[in-house]
């Protein structure tokens, strides 16, 4: 019996283009328009060299100090910046054009010259007010002890570097990560709509083929069981591609823990099917009422986990922490994120055990209500 | 004007559901470009860029307190809990570009001259971090100057040089672009617009086109004495009727959420823009609701012409942040030139027929789009007449 | 004894949907439900099949108590829904085989009983299509392929031929009288009196939910006071001979509504006979004249004061 319901189940399935389009497709195509969206976002806020000309005229002809320090910033890979030189004229067209932002004068005192003050401009004058301040300092010094001369000069030609990145992790603080994993989480729970599927299928008061199967010398649970074992297998299978998708095509990082990765998307595809159920359970409307409730409800935690507005995560979990924990697509996502970004697994176990929660819940809740086998009205 | 009359009955009966998308997509394009525009630069002077950081202190000697405050020129200090996941947490979600940790027994070290360094953790390669380390290194490089040219330098005489020397600033001058922040902000409103018309138009339409292209009615349709020239006609102008009501209707209320701008000529363009591309998303709804045969498939189509085309002609995210490649492709899509428009609208500042001419190219562009969709919708609409 | 049913009771909120209905059903019969729209018959179908609670009463089916998991006794019934009971997504053969596979374990048995019924309800050619590419006859046949393919010995079938083509009807309806022929007992609910007359051997008059009246089509026929009813269309008639006719023996009631006369009579006398002769004393000029015997809808309407169709 249980091949027999469970094959044709997954004719069913398969045949039901609209249910592979919602629960396989979308999430491909949503995963490919993020990918091409997003495939910028990081680099924008990468450091590139920034481009600086400066004005070619007589007294920046004979300051070799500041000419010195300059050379030092432009050249190497690690440069600072860009630079050219150019007369005045020119320099002004470059800014207008964007071509620079922004451009020095090394007279006495040094001046900039921008357009807008944005970060790069005050990195700009961030580097020649320490050229200002150094040579203040030297100045001071050498007011106390002319001596020091030879040294001061060592001193300043050794610069050292004050500060070190003391990673707590491997992973980098990859910003547009998060969009992904709420989209694996957002697929996971249109799953729902296979459970609501299975359960609208042996209510005699929702569908006319439930009557049929509730008149069937079969216990109603055994074919729920049955066919819903088709329909896991199905958005597994779905879950894995869409896995395979973004990894291998997308190359999207999800960490080194491939096997909590495989669990988690395991666990998120259950509860996705297992919340779809419950819904179906106790929304006694007709289907599409459901649907709405169960997209609607998934929308609203996706945005909430920050699918559309990734800091809406941040915000909610920083001044409403009670809410990233009652919201399942936060808790999937967050799986995810803490898999990727810690190197300890306290914070994924706390979301996979909650996660576990809401799956007790939501089929503890089905079973309850299906289980009745006789109904007021039909 | 039956077929023209009808639509609109159906239009009228269906407007409490368009307007709830209307509704619901304007409160989140409004609340989106409320948090885009948070940090758009504001100028006309030049004002030194904050960025957040964490400053997580172990010590508290003269030397740091004087770090302290010359890294507040350039910082903004967010309190975090001093736990490793909160602190990732804050650096992953951007609320702040570095952490920085002030180990104990650091003041003592520099001061005997002996190599030392802070903690760092932050965004490898940001620009934000490249600002930060210019700030640490050059309040540390320059008291190291001291520590080792001035021998038994006590630390509040170091610091007392240090604020000397750390107070002069480049003098900077700025020649202005005017760029009024109050049009940015409308620009990436208007830019976001698209997605909510699209939607409509699409749904609305083909919820009209999905009733008279059902099969049966469109044969009875067909069975009367009217050219079916004329029909699509009819058609067309239900569609550009319905079309034109959406857009005042969120034009509108577009405006009335920004109405300190209403009176610039660049707000004047972009509405004329939004009219324009208007225009083509009637043309894409007529071509859809004429191709697609069924509800559902309605709503998979408009999901998925719609998110596409505005993820990647510079909807959602800005122009720049999209690879080459990838805006080569949305060229051949309207929004990627009503975005492009919009963004060019946005940095005028003259508005003189050489100025404005490639906002102009771009509306003959959409203009052109829209024409296409509408006589390959009109071509189809004609083939299939009949059935076979 | 088939189905027995004592003292059904089923309310919906304020409105009573059986009323202590009580009826039973014998081996072979084909029993016929018969009400207007709204009177009950499917709540009854329903609860028999222990789909629906029900308030108060027993019912037995193959003279066990039936229960939502009496799994023998649900081996044996066939049902045949209103609603359209199918999956969209398999084809016509595939749903026969999947809800015959529900009862039939044997594969190689199974094969054999959903090609019989395909052949029975005449689906041959289409057991490729699915349901959608379906006329609205053959998706009646193909319900009710689904609903009788594992041969059981109880088949209810619930207004089978609703928006059916005549066609297609009289074939399901022949098909009905042929499972009967095999050996099947069958529960046919209809508000077509037509229906119900041609093929069932016992019928229930049921209306809000009560029994109207129980037996075999003659016996219900037998119940009322009509014998016979003489319709003459003319329109020249007058009060006066209007009562005449009255007053000829045997006739009960006379009515002259759109310039026809309809002339009620009592059983077993020859009445018409008596108006022919009255029609040509009178020298009444008449169009056509034509008797008929009393039907299921006047049975129901000299019970209920009410026609059977609305």
């Amino acid at each position: 019996m249980f091949i027999h319901i469970f094959t044709y189940r997954l004719k069913c399935l398969l045949r039901d283009y609209e249910g592979i389009f919602w629960t396989m497709l979308f999430p491909l195509i949503l995963a490919t328009l993020f990918n091409m969206g997003f495939s910028n976002l990081n680099s924008a806020e990468m450091f590139n060299p920034i481009n600086i000309a400066v004005v070619n005229n007589e007294s920046y002809r004979q300051n070799q100090s500041f000419k010195q320090t300059l050379e030092k910033v432009f050249t190497g890979d690690d440069r600072l910046f860009n630079l050219s030189v150019v007369s005045r004229e020119e320099a002004d067209e470059m800014l207008k054009d964007n071509h620079i932002d922004g451009y020095i004068i090394a007279e006495q005192p040094i001046k900039l010259v921008v357009s807008r003050s944005g970060i790069k401009q005050n990195i700009i004058k961030s580097f020649i007010d320490n050229y200002m301040h150094t040579f203040s300092a030297i100045s001071n010094i050498l007011e106390k002890d002319p001596g020091k001369l030879q040294s001061l000069i060592n001193d300043i030609e050794s610069k050292v570097k004050y500060s070190k990145e003391v990673s707590v992790t491997n992973a980098e603080p990859d910003n547009v990560l998060i969009y992904f994993y709420t989209l694996i989480a957002m697929a996971c729970f249109y799953g729902g709509f296979l459970g609501m599927g299975e359960v609208s299928d042996v209510q005699a008061n929702i569908k006319p083929v439930a009557a049929r199967i509730n008149t069937a010398p079969v216990h109603k649970l055994k074919t729920f069981f049955y066919s819903s074992a088709a329909s896991i297998i199905i958005h597994l299978t779905e879950m894995l591609i869409l896995l395979a998708y973004l990894v291998f095509a997308l190359k999207i990082d999800f960490g080194t823990k491939t096997s909590y990765v495989l669990l988690t998307t395991f666990i998120g595809s259950i509860a996705g099917f297992s919340f779809g159920a419950f819904i179906s359970a106790i929304v006694k409307k007709y289907e599409g009422f459901k649907v709405a409730v169960i997209v609607s409800v998934t929308m609203l935690c996706c945005f909430l986990a920050g699918m559309m507005y990734q800091d809406m995560k941040y915000i909610v979990a920083t001044k409403v922490p009670i809410l990233s924990y009652l919201n399942p697509v936060n808790l999937l996502t967050d799986a995810f994120y803490a898999l990727y970004y810690y190197d300890t697994l306290t914070r994924f176990f706390t979301n996979i055990v909650i996660l576990t929660g809401f799956i007790i819940v939501f089929c503890s809740g089905t079973y309850l209500i299906i289980r009745r086998q006789k109904y007021a009205s039909l | 004007m039956q077929v023209f009359k009808l639509c609109i009955k159906v239009i009228n009966k269906n407007k409490y559901l368009l307007l709830v998308y209307v509704v619901i997509f304007l409160v989140i394009s409004f609340t989106l470009s409320l948090t885009a525009v948070r940090e758009m630069e504001t100028s006309t002077s030049f004002k030194p860029a904050k960025t957040e950081i964490a400053l997580i202190n172990e010590e508290n000697t003269p030397l740091i307190n004087g770090f302290r405050a010359e890294l507040a020129k350039v910082a903004t200090f967010v309190d975090i809990p001093d736990e490793t996941e909160a602190l990732q947490d804050a650096l992953y979600f951007r609320q702040v570009s570095c952490i920085i940790r002030i180990p104990q027994g650091f003041t003592e070290k520099f001061m005997n001259g002996e190599n030392v360094q802070l903690g760092k953790i932050s965004i490898p390669n940001s620009i934000r971090n490249v600002y930060i380390d210019l700030c640490i290194d050059k309040y540390f490089n320059t008291a190291r100057l001291y520590v080792q040219n001035m021998n038994g330098i006590t630390q509040q005489e170091l610091v007392q040089y240090l604020k000397k020397d750390l107070y002069d600033t480049t003098s900077v001058e700025m020649i202005a672009k005017g760029e009024k922040t109050s049009v940015t902000n409308l620009n990436y409103f208007f830019n976001l617009f698209a997605y909510p018309m699209l939607s409509i138009i699409i749904l609305g339409m083909s919820t009209l086109m999905l009733i008279f292209n059902d099969k049966d009615l469109k044969m009875r349709n067909s069975c009367s004495p009217i050219s079916s020239t004329n029909i699509s006609m009819q058609f067309v102008l239900g569609n550009l009727t319905f079309t034109f009501v959406s857009w005042l209707i969120m034009v509108l209320s577009c405006l009335l959420l920004n109405f300190k701008s209403i009176f610039d000529f660049n707000t004047v363009f972009l509405v004329i823009s939004s009219f324009v591309f208007a225009f083509c998303c009637s043309g894409i709804s007529f071509l859809i609701g004429n191709l697609v045969k069924s509800k559902d498939a309605i709503t998979a189509v408009n999901n998925v012409v719609t998110l596409g085309m505005c993820f990647i002609s510079g909807v959602f995210v800005p122009q720049e942040a999209i690879g080459s490649s990838v805006l080569k492709i949305a060229s051949f899509m309207p929004t990627y030139w009503y975005v492009k428009a919009n963004n060019t609208i946005a940095k005028l500042t003259r508005f003189t027929l050489d100025t404005v001419k490639p906002v102009l190219y771009d509306f003959l562009i959409i203009i052109a789009f829209g024409l296409a969709f509408f006589s390959v919708s009109l071509a189809i609409r004609k083939k299939y007449r009949s059935y076979t | 004894m088939v189905v027995k049913v004592k003292d059904l009771v089923k309310r919906y909120r304020d409105i009573l949907a059986l009323d202590h209905l009580s009826f039973s059903i014998n081996e072979g019969e084909v029993f016929g439900l018969l009400g207007p729209n709204g009177s009950g018959k499917t709540t009854a179908i329903n609860c028999i099949l222990s789909l629906l609670k029900y308030d108060r009463g027993e019912i037995w089916i193959f003279g066990q108590p039936m229960r939502p998991d009496a799994y023998d006794i649900k081996r044996n019934i066939g049902i045949v829904m209103q609603n359209i009971a199918v999956y969209n997504e398999l084809t016509a053969y595939q749903n026969i085989d999947y809800f015959c596979g529900l009862y039939v374990k044997d594969k190689n048995q199974r094969k054999k009983l959903v090609n019989e019924a395909i052949e029975f309800v005449g689906l041959g050619e289409f057991t490729k299509f699915y349901p959608r590419k379906l006329s609205g006859g053959l998706l009646r046949r193909l319900n009710i392929a689904c609903g009788i393919a594992h041969k059981p010995k109880l088949i209810i079938l619930d207004e089978p031929t609703v928006a059916v083509d005549p066609q297609s009807r009289n074939k399901i309806l022949e098909g009905i009288l042929e499972l009967n022929k095999q050996g099947a007992t069958i529960i046919y609910t209809s508000h077509y009196m037509d229906e119900v007359e041609q093929i069932c051997s016992r019928i229930l008059i049921i209306d809000k939910g009560r029994e109207i009246a129980t037996g075999t089509k003659d016996e219900l026929k037998a119940m009322i006071s009509l014998g016979e009813k003489i319709t003459v269309e003319s329109y020249s008639i007058t009060e006066k001979q209007i009562s005449a006719i009255k007053k000829l023996p045997g006739i009960t009631s006379v009515d002259y509504k759109n310039n026809a006369l309809i002339i009620k009579s009592g059983k077993g006398t020859n009445n018409l006979e008596t108006v022919l002769d009255f029609i040509r004393k009178e020298n009444i000029h008449f169009g056509r004249i034509y008797s008929e015997m009393p039907t299921l809808n006047d049975v129901f309407l000299e019970i209920t004061g009410k026609e059977l169709r609305d």
